[in-house]
């Protein structure tokens, strides 16, 4: 595995992300890992194309794919958004299993795809491209048995014969990270149930349902936060929080932290580069 | 190809735009239980299943479901027939916005759209410009916006400039992909058409 990879940040992380952006980078670089930007990179379609042009859909990854292969020659492509990376996934499966769509997303593109790169998801990187134990051993500020709740959310699983995961309905990669650098992960039941993020600007309601039951059951187990590797669900889990608060006048909120975010601090990227301040909910009480 | 009574037109199409076979479906409910969204409209996942194999665009086209549909994959990951049914449902999001038949209480559909017109313009989808959009259209969403959005300007989550992306081969992609995907959706029409058991195009009402 090479130690350079490829990283497609996306437009969440561009956006209202950037403290994910920030810290994904700081920790890659505590971590011995290079990054490269792929140049010019666009939109990978997101949750809009599949549901309005199925061939872009699958071509706007290629594409980046190709660069990746082509102009950047290297072998993998660190995409921490879950969204895009579910694209990205779902673009190189298709065009490896379907003859007709690898024609029609060549036609697009104006380059065929030699399906030479590895698409690497935020777990996949500290899991698998770093290593347990070497995360282990960076760990120079671990945690001291933090509980936490790691939330999969949908798009970092499913669906399996694409994403590939360990186990799609209880999955323990970012278990595992988080345990290497000295929290405690708990046990629970809403790893992978949607949060709703989708609706967050349409339908308030189903959203509001949503997270309340996903965080008041991560409460429930123990969890002092919950760790999440898609910028969808943290805007979603952390801000929701404070409507359902609103609402309800007992909620305890719990902070909603980027896995990027955990690894960052354990390996001594400091608060501010960490962008610590920019949650809703206070995180300050279990990162400092 | 599956062999489809004339009733089956929806499931054809379906299978044209998608590969997907919904007449695999028993109704064994498995994607209903797992539906995140279930509980929120009259229609269910199993439900649209059913309806596309008995060909009832208007009970589908109709309902808000396919609108409420948050693309979670859970139905996809647990269906024991293989169905791609996060697919059928696309497809069928497809089907109603180029029929226009949206339901008027969707305001999703409306922002899927904006969401695509963004990073087709830019290169990049931009936040703030869906957001500023949203609330012009739609005034009732003010409410939901003011009482989160300065929150988060206030924190600094919010970064409200964008740099582009490459928005000349953006465009160049989109076009090829909507002039490709139009050739063959006619072909496939002609094909169905050849059957002798499709409905006439941009049929709206139950086959």
């Amino acid at each position: 595995m090479s130690t350079t990879l490829a990283y497609y940040p996306g437009c969440s992380l561009h956006g209202t992300s950037g403290e994910f952006d920030a810290s994904f980078r700081a920790s890659a670089r505590a971590l011995g890992l290079t990054l490269q930007e792929i140049p010019g990179w666009e939109c990978c379609g997101n949750t809009a194309a599949h549901s309005i042009n199925r061939l872009l859909s699958n071509a706007l990854p290629v594409n980046e794919l190709v660069k990746v292969e082509q102009d950047m020659k290297l072998d993998a492509v660190a995409v921490p958004c879950a969204a895009c990376y579910s694209r990205f996934k779902t673009g190189a499966h298709e065009v490896a299993e379907d003859a007709h769509t690898a024609e029609d997303v060549r036609a697009v593109v104006g380059r065929e795809y030699g399906g030479g790169v590895d698409v690497q998801n935020l777990i996949d990187v500290y899991h698998d491209a770093v290593g347990l134990e070497e995360l282990a051993a960076k760990a120079t500020r671990p945690f001291d048995g933090l509980k936490v709740a790691c939330y999969y959310g949908c798009l970092l699983t499913r669906p399996p014969k694409i994403t590939l995961a360990d186990n799609p309905e209880y999955p323990t990669h970012m278990d595992a990270v988080v345990k290497a650098i000295g929290c405690e992960p708990v046990e629970w039941n809403y790893k992978t149930d949607c949060c709703g993020a989708a609706l967050a600007l349409t339908e308030q309601g189903i959203t509001d349902d949503l997270v309340g039951r996903i965080l008041t059951d991560a409460k429930a187990c123990g969890a002092q936060a919950v760790s999440v590797a898609c910028p969808l669900c943290q805007v979603n889990l952390d801000g929701r929080q404070s409507e359902i608060m609103r609402k309800q006048k007992d909620w305890q909120p719990i902070p909603i932290i980027f896995l990027s975010q955990l690894v960052g601090r354990a390996v001594g990227v400091s608060d501010k580069e960490l962008g610590l301040k920019k949650h809703l909910m206070d995180v300050m009480g279990v990162m400092a | 190809m599956t062999t489809c009574s004339p009733s089956a037109t929806l499931s054809q199409r379906i299978a044209a735009g998608c590969d997907e076979n919904a007449l695999k479906c028993y109704q064994c409910k498995k994607c209903t239980s797992g539906c995140p969204v279930a509980r929120y409209s009259d229609m269910h996942p199993a439900m649209i299943m059913r309806a596309v194999q008995l060909g009832q665009w208007d009970m589908i086209f109709d309902d808000r479901f396919i609108w409420l549909c948050t693309g979670c994959e859970t139905c996809t990951a647990r269906c024991p027939q293989g169905i791609d049914i996060a697919a059928i449902m696309d497809e069928l999001k497809i089907m109603a916005r180029r029929q226009g038949r949206i339901p008027a209480d969707t305001p999703s559909a409306a922002m899927l759209k904006l969401n695509y017109d963004s990073f087709v313009r830019w290169g990049r989808m931009w936040e703030v410009e869906l957001i500023a959009i949203d609330v012009l259209k739609r005034p009732t969403s003010v409410k939901s916006w003011l009482s989160l959005g300065p929150k988060m300007m206030l924190k600094g989550k919010i970064n409200p400039t964008l740099k582009r992306g490459d928005t000349l081969a953006m465009k160049r992609m989109v076009q090829t992909a909507e002039t490709i995907t139009r050739a063959r959706e006619a072909r496939a029409a002609e094909a169905l058409a050849a059957d002798g058991s499709a409905a006439p195009a941009g049929a709206g009402g139950a086959s």
